[in-house]
């Protein structure tokens, strides 16, 4: 009787979680839809002409496209080296009290709230304008430097947990044969865990497109074009939503910031494909084919 | 009588922490024969086959005293000398462990996967190899028509068999069996038996086995644990 209750209870646990991502999902396409269309991104410039970059876009949200694509591929790529090998340090080499500290260390990085790494950014970028290089702003590069620590923990854990959760008789297959430590790393352990490590980077992605208090205080404004380069200033739709939704002035600008939240989740959902396609093939490649 | 030792082992101590497994265990292995090790579990069998490729040197709190000779070539070399090559001993004392151990990746990757260890790149040369070992192993006819299928699609014995041609492939000269046919049927277990009949001519057999009646069929001799000692060594009659 006692176990029928707890699985009815998780399974409403499980249908409540599914059914309250239906209506957010619902309600953002029921209010944005309509607004959906090529004026929204570009405005009153031919598509063709934006997309060439023969035209600048001033009316319409594809420069904020444009960035948060940028913001999120550079974060990621940023981060990814940085956790994956940090993980694999802490699953295969660092020792037990090492790596009890170091733990302690990454949920507390993993704890801190986006607006104070927003501003460790910006006063490292502060910092360095005054100090070392006039030139240094608040930009792209900042931006995407402060979402990559923001998102550097989830990295390391989920390729930490990734690397240790292969089983002893896979672990040993390969030292038995010959490998070195390193051999072993890099042709079992990590295709063996591309998936949790895949799990992480699309975690990562998520939270670098959706985070609106580090690029707030890192470099985003409200109408600087397509990022000429990784030290400009730059558009991006969480902080175009966040502004819109703060300050419409008429209820057609309202929709046009539930469309963008539209097109937000759409990158996320092209990105994630893109991880998993790239998982697959990596994986693919690494574990069948000759 | 050993007529010629291949593995020659003196005094040799073994612990975990404060548990001793082996103790002061003197004894010498014949060249190209298969020697069964039985007794009761946990008494230090599957441990003493890691001695032999230092297997236990990454187990925490493992501790060994004693020394190893292996007859490479012409001379006995000291495999826990500071400058013995550890990788290259793994390559030629090939283990297999009592459940089959297929990596998840095809079966052409999983039989040349210690040659990519290795860093052999020739792809021609990598194939004949594989042929020759997964033929060596009688499993050639049973796969060669799906070398691109996943390992863990194979049946148990048909794992099991895979792993001995993964270790074949380097050749090995000495070869040790951790019960490899503890978790098989008894068709799968006799392929695997004639099988490492076929085998002695080529290495050095070790093979740990809780079972009397496929010791008599397969070993040439046979020692037994106890304690963490060994109760002498003696050749087992045919009959």
């Amino acid at each position: 009787m006692m176990e029928k209750l707890f699985i009815f209870y998780a399974w409403s646990c499980g249908a409540i979680l599914v059914g309250a991502v239906g209506c957010i999902l619902g309600y953002l396409f029921c209010m944005g839809l309509s607004g959906l269309d090529l004026s929204l991104i570009f405005g009153n410039v031919r598509p063709l002409d934006a997309l060439m970059f023969r035209q600048p876009v001033f009316n319409g949200l594809f420069p904020a496209i444009l960035g948060t694509l940028m913001l999120v591929v550079l974060s990621v790529s940023i981060a990814i080296p940085v956790g994956v090998a940090a993980g694999i340090y802490m699953a295969e080499y660092a020792n037990k009290r090492i790596r009890q500290v170091f733990c302690i260390i990454f949920d507390i990085l993993a704890g801190i709230p986006s607006i104070v790494i927003g501003l460790f950014g910006f006063s490292v970028a502060v910092f360095l304008h005054h100090h070392f290089l006039e030139s240094i702003y608040p930009c792209l590069l900042v931006s995407a430097l402060s979402l990559a620590f923001l998102v550097l923990p989830y990295l390391i854990r989920t390729t930490q947990i990734a690397i240790e959760g292969i089983p002893d008789h896979v672990r040993i297959t390969a030292i038995a044969l010959g490998a070195s430590r390193f051999q072993n790393i890099v042709y079992v352990l990590i295709p063996h865990s591309l998936s949790g490590i895949v799990s992480g980077v699309v975690l990562s992605i998520g939270r670098c497109a959706e985070d609106t208090a580090v690029i707030m205080l890192t470099g985003v404004v409200a109408t600087a074009g397509v990022p000429k380069s990784v030290m400009a200033g730059y558009e991006a739709l969480p902080f175009y939503i966040y502004y819109i939704s703060s300050q419409y002035a008429d209820s057609k600008e309202l929709v046009s910031g539930f469309s963008a939240a539209i097109i937000l989740i759409m990158i996320c959902v092209v990105l994630f494909s893109l991880a998993f396609f790239i998982k697959r093939r990596l994986s693919d490649h690494m574990l069948y084919r000759f | 009588m050993i007529q010629i030792p291949k593995i020659k082992i003196k005094n040799l101590f073994f612990a975990y922490g404060k548990n001793i497994v082996l103790n002061d265990i003197s004894v010498e292995f014949e060249k190209q024969a298969i020697t069964a090790i039985t007794g009761p579990s946990g008494k230090g069998k599957s441990t003493f086959l890691t001695v032999l490729n230092r297997l236990w040197e990454s187990t925490p709190k493992a501790k060994m005293k004693g020394d190893v000779s292996i007859l490479f070539g012409d001379t006995y070399c000291n495999i826990y000398e500071p400058s013995f090559d550890l990788f290259e001993l793994r390559r030629k004392v090939g283990m297999v462990f009592q459940a089959p151990n297929p990596l998840p990746m095809s079966i052409m990757k999983n039989i040349s996967f210690p040659l990519k260890l290795k860093r052999c790149k020739e792809k021609d040369l990598i194939r004949e190899k594989a042929e020759q070992a997964l033929k060596k192993a009688f499993l050639w006819n049973e796969v060669k028509d799906r070398l691109s299928d996943d390992a863990r699609s194979l049946s148990g014995g048909q794992q099991q068999r895979l792993c001995i041609a993964r270790a074949l492939i380097l050749e090995p000269e000495i070869l040790l069996l951790d019960e490899p046919t503890s978790s098989l049927d008894e068709t799968a277990s006799a392929v695997i038996e004639d099988l490492l009949v076929e085998l002695k001519s080529q290495c050095t057999i070790l093979m740990v086995s809780h079972y009397l009646d496929q010791v008599q069929r397969v070993a040439d001799r046979m020692v037994e644990v106890s304690d963490g000692t060994f109760l002498g060594i003696h050749d087992i009659l045919k009959v």
